[in-house]
């Protein structure tokens, strides 16, 4: 199995910040595993994620992204990734069918046409059965302001997939949500992962939803704590959450 | 899709986003024809009503000519603003991590701000005919020809000035900074002719000054006023009009993008 995702000696140090936000860490991603980036509030989850897309310069260390340099490939790396923000990133002022076709049209999937009516055939289909998995489809047409937080994370999702990304990066894609649309969302980004072969990298505070991924990485201050199955981990506690805050706060009491 | 139709197709995406934007709210539809009722008719009136006179030329199509390309800068300028909103409403993310190049991005948010100057231009021509100055047909539509270009000039100035502006705030007035002198300096309502000293070099230096200049050009070619009214050569306006967009543009687009990418 190839790398999806390969980290190598990683450092991040922000701009006046004293220490570093990533600090040398390396792991690997498997080609179509589900692999959960756990860790405390700051550990440096999300700049990681953000290297990996791009969207953050690294101090130093190699990154590799279905096999392409994300420092110096950055525009192949963002084919081959879709990624759910641990913010909201919809416009709020558009609907959220106007949101997806931004974003398949900035993705040269499909010329942009200023109406709905009057985009092609296939993309109406596509939105459409999207839509409908997730049980949107009436509201594909409302404005994102007048949208659930559960409903926005709906149609981000479905914009984050409308690509076919090899790889797809949840940044707590479940914050704010209720159990019934959790429930929901974790069924069909489990799909898109049967279906499509999809490598998930997911960063959640919910280690239940980390309790069926293939492989754990769990990070702290910065720091690579840990790297096994949920198998191994549970090994250390009853289950994956004690594990996990027996690692953590091990990590802050060795400090 | 082609790689450069890869690009057109996002420029245009963003673009539109911008339009729908702008039709979408009402108020900035309100505002850009309000803000003709101010310009033209209150501030170009006022001046055209105390000082005109002894100018050797009309001072109203003068006044006009003027007023319509420093709408198109201030407009598209303040529409440039709306790339440090999106950062602080975490829509940039979303541009940022699609596979196009940040020109493009720039360009998409300069040429959607300028549908919004463009309704501006239409409020200036409509304010100045109510004041009984009048362009013909033919002038109207070269100036409108030209507008992309003025609206491309004035995006790039302003991203010169915002492109490493975190906040929606410090952004607006950075704007109003600009924009103010800018109408002043680059002659928009006043001849600048006679400009000296640092007043002469800050004219030379902002892209407004050779596209009213150019506007002006058009307008008046053909006329007994055209050498009291236009300063430059039609080839040295778009020349330099070119260079300094070109310039400002990708400088302001590094800057834009370093400061995403580089915390």
């Amino acid at each position: 199995m190839g790398a999806a995702v390969e980290v190598s000696n990683l450092v991040k140090q922000y701009k006046r910040a004293e220490k570093r936000a990533v600090d040398d860490i390396s792991f690997k991603v498997g080609e179509g595993e589900f692999f959960a980036f756990l860790g405390p509030n700051g550990a440096g989850k999300t700049t990681t994620i953000s290297i990996l897309t791009t969207t953050l310069s690294k101090t130093s260390g190699e990154v590799k992204i279905a096999g392409l340099d994300a420092a110096t490939q950055a525009k192949e790396v963002r084919k081959n990734v879709g990624i759910i923000f641990q913010q909201p990133s919809l416009d709020e002022n558009l609907t959220a069918e106007e949101n997806i076709r931004l974003h398949a049209c900035l993705y040269g999937m499909y010329p942009y046409r200023p109406l709905y009516s009057l985009m092609p055939k296939e993309y109406k289909r596509q939105v459409l059965e999207l839509a409908e998995i997730v049980g949107m489809r009436d509201e594909l047409f409302r404005s994102v302001k007048k949208l659930s937080g559960g409903m926005k994370r709906k149609f981000e999702i479905i914009r984050s997939l409308i690509h076919t990304p090899r790889i797809l990066f949840l940044d707590e894609p479940t914050q704010g949500l209720d159990a019934v649309a959790r429930r929901d969302l974790w069924n069909y980004i489990n799909n898109v992962r049967k279906d499509k072969g999809t490598t998930v990298f997911l960063t959640t505070h919910y280690l239940d939803e980390a309790e069926n991924v293939d492989n754990v990485c769990i990070i702290n201050k910065g720091k690579i704590a840990i790297s096994a199955t949920p198998c191994e981990l549970r090994k250390r506690g009853q289950n994956l959450e004690d594990a996990y805050i027996e690692i953590v706060k091990g990590g802050l009491l060795n400090d | 899709m082609t790689k450069i139709g890869h690009e057109w197709n996002a420029v245009l995406t963003i673009a539109m986003r911008g339009v729908t934007l702008t039709i979408k709210t009402p108020m900035r539809l309100i505002m850009s024809l309000i803000m003709p009722i101010m310009m033209m008719g209150m501030l170009g009136g006022s001046l055209g009503q105390n000082m005109a006179d002894g100018l050797g030329f009309d001072f109203g199509k003068f006044m006009l000519v003027g007023m319509i390309v420093n709408m198109l800068f201030m407009m598209t300028m303040m529409g440039m603003t709306g790339l440090v909103e999106d950062r602080q409403v975490d829509f940039t993310q979303e541009m940022l991590i699609s596979p196009i190049s940040r020109v493009s991005i720039v360009i998409g948010q300069i040429l959607g701000a300028g549908f919004a100057a463009v309704i501006c231009t239409v409020g200036t021509l409509i304010v100045g005919a109510c004041m009984g100055i009048v362009l013909t047909g033919w002038q109207m539509l070269f100036l409108l020809i030209l507008a992309p270009l003025m609206c491309l000039a004035a995006g790039s100035l302003a991203m010169l000035f915002i492109g490493s502006i975190q906040d929606a705030k410090t952004a607006n007035m950075a704007v109003s900074f600009l924009t103010m002198p800018q109408m002043f300096l680059a002659g928009a309502i006043i001849p600048i002719a006679n400009s000296t000293g640092i007043l002469w070099a800050l004219s030379r230096m902002m892209p407004m000054t050779y596209c009213i200049d150019l506007a002006r050009a058009v307008v008046y070619k053909g006329t007994a006023e055209y050498a009291e009214v236009v300063l430059f050569n039609p080839l040295i306006n778009c020349t330099a009009i070119i260079v300094l967009t070109v310039a400002f543009l990708l400088l302001g687009t590094w800057l834009y993008s370093k400061s995403e990418t580089n915390r």
